[in-house]
């Protein structure tokens, strides 16, 4: 049986049916049409469906729509404003953090959630706040010189 | 991949999610990170026609001391335990336990909970549970029990517990001064990935003249459970803690205690010697941090 929720998802409060069975990645990209989450594996792996819940990052995919009920979802289209990319958006751009793109709208909130919490992370704490974002494309390096290159 | 469908339950507190649990008893199925369990429906690899979320009862959610023993609620994270200054201080490897579950993002769901329930062989913090002698709460809506938690494991996947029961939490005396333990575990990379073997020792010893009072030591990824190294534990008890000693319980790990199988992570020859050089590694850490070095 459906159930409405109200959540609030990149400073907007949507009230929304949901389906008990609906994983919160479905309920963005299916029903919300925000496509920047992506789905890799759909079982926790591969960081792809990375978003902030109520201030933390989740695999999206491992988390019902329905426990979503009163949270606060930051995803990746919540970081563009009018002016513009986001910087730590700006900074994989510059450093070639991203080839074909797939990980980094997952790779870029973990990014921001670490930076939120540590504004001046070592190298280590770095490829431990990634280390739930998989990247088949660049070898991390330039992700982890992209995210370095944001701490204050 | 697809949810199978069922309905959903949101209990605000212990005594309403027993209620649940004893209404829908095996329909239904407690639902905590759901990193083990949401995985597992969308293999279809269990069936459920109810889900009870836990995860937001304020009371599982606490790590308390309190008169000589820690407790610790059955949905408290990963992240929650590797952050708990209590935790590092006086079960720090359970700390270590819980820093090298999966990854970042899965710490932030997965709950110590889970982890036992879910008792794999290679759960990242049930070695640290059984070598503090942990006690694991269990609840129906008539009442409490507590088993040992080296009682709670009865095979790959299974536990204990009973259809109406939830896991509220674990209680765990605190380590005496004098005491040390250690973690290490060895999979094939460093995140997201099932151990391929790990161990945790604990020591307390005497600073008199550095006889040990107490050891215990359990071997994970080796067994049908994580176990205890009952023969390693005897082959300790009494003697003077040093490297032959370690080596000699090293020895007993290796050869009385363990039977691993060969699969795709290692082969059991490579288990079974590892076991051996992590006890000794282990004890060594732990005997250190009980002489305060
Ligand atoms: C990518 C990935 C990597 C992983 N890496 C590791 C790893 O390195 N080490 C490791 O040990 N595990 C790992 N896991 C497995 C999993 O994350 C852990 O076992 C975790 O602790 C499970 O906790 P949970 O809260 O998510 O449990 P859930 O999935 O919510 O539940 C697991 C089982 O326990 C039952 N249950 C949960 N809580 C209770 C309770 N309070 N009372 C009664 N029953 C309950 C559920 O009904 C279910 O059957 C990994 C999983 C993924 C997806
Ligand atoms: S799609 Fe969620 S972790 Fe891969
Ligand atoms: S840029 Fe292609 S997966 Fe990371």
């Amino acid at each position: 049986m459906k159930k409405i929720i109200s959540v609030t998802i990149n400073n907007e409060i949507y009230e929304i049916a949901v389906e008990p069975n609906q994983t919160l990645a479905d309920l963005l990209r299916y029903d919300l049409g925000l496509t920047g989450t992506k789905k890799g594996c759909d079982t926790g792996d591969c960081g792809a469906c990375t978003v902030i819940l109520d201030g933390d990052v989740v695999n999206s995919c491992l988390v019902l729509a329905i426990q979503t009920d009163g949270s606060v979802v930051d995803t990746i289209e919540g970081l563009a404003t009018e002016e513009g990319l986001h910087p730590i958006q700006e900074a994989f751009v510059e450093k070639g953090a991203i080839q074909c793109g797939y990980c980094s709208p997952g790779m870029i909130m973990s990014a921001k959630n670490l930076l939120d919490k540590n504004t001046n992370p070592t190298e280590q704490e770095i490829r431990e706040g990634i280390s739930g974002n998989l990247c088949r494309c660049t070898g991390y390096q330039k992700i982890i010189e992209a995210i370095d290159s944001q701490k204050s | 991949m697809l949810l199978p469908r069922f309905d959903f339950h949101d209990p605000a507190s212990v005594q309403e999610a027993l209620d649940l649990k004893k209404t829908y008893r095996e329909n239904a199925r407690i639902l905590a990170g759901g990193t083990d369990l949401l995985v597992h429906l969308k293999k279809d690899l269990v069936s459920v026609e109810h889900l009870i979320s836990v995860t937001k009862i304020d009371e599982l959610l606490k790590i308390e001391e309190k008169g000589g023993d820690i407790t610790i609620g059955a949905c408290v994270t990963m992240a929650s335990l590797a952050a708990s200054g209590l935790i590092g201080e006086k079960l720090p490897a359970l700390k270590q336990g819980a820093q090298s579950l999966g990854n970042h993002l899965i710490r932030n769901k997965a709950t110590i909970g889970g982890n036992a329930c879910n008792a794999s062989p290679a759960g990242d913090t049930l070695c640290a549970l059984l070598i503090y002698d942990a006690a694991v709460i269990l609840q129906n809506s008539e009442g409490a029990r507590e088993v040992p938690v080296s009682d709670f494991f009865v095979g790959p996947g299974k536990s204990c517990i009973n259809d109406d029961e939830l896991l509220t939490g674990f209680r765990i005396a605190v380590p005496p001064a004098g005491s040390g333990a250690d973690y290490i575990q060895l999979g094939k990379r460093k995140s997201s990935e099932i151990n391929v073997v790990n161990v945790a020792s604990y020591i307390e010893i005497d600073p008199a003249n550095q006889n040990i009072l107490n050891a215990r030591i359990a071997l994970g990824s080796v067994a049908p459970t994580p176990i205890r190294g009952a023969k390693a534990e005897q082959v300790l008890a009494g003697k003077t803690a040093d490297d032959t000693v370690f080596f000699e319980a090293a020895e007993a790990a290796r050869r009385d205690d363990c039977k691993p199988i060969d699969d795709f992570r290692g082969t059991a020859g490579y288990r079974q010697a590892m076991i051996g050089v992590l006890t000794r590694r282990t004890l060594a850490a732990a005997l250190a941090q009980a002489q305060g070095k």
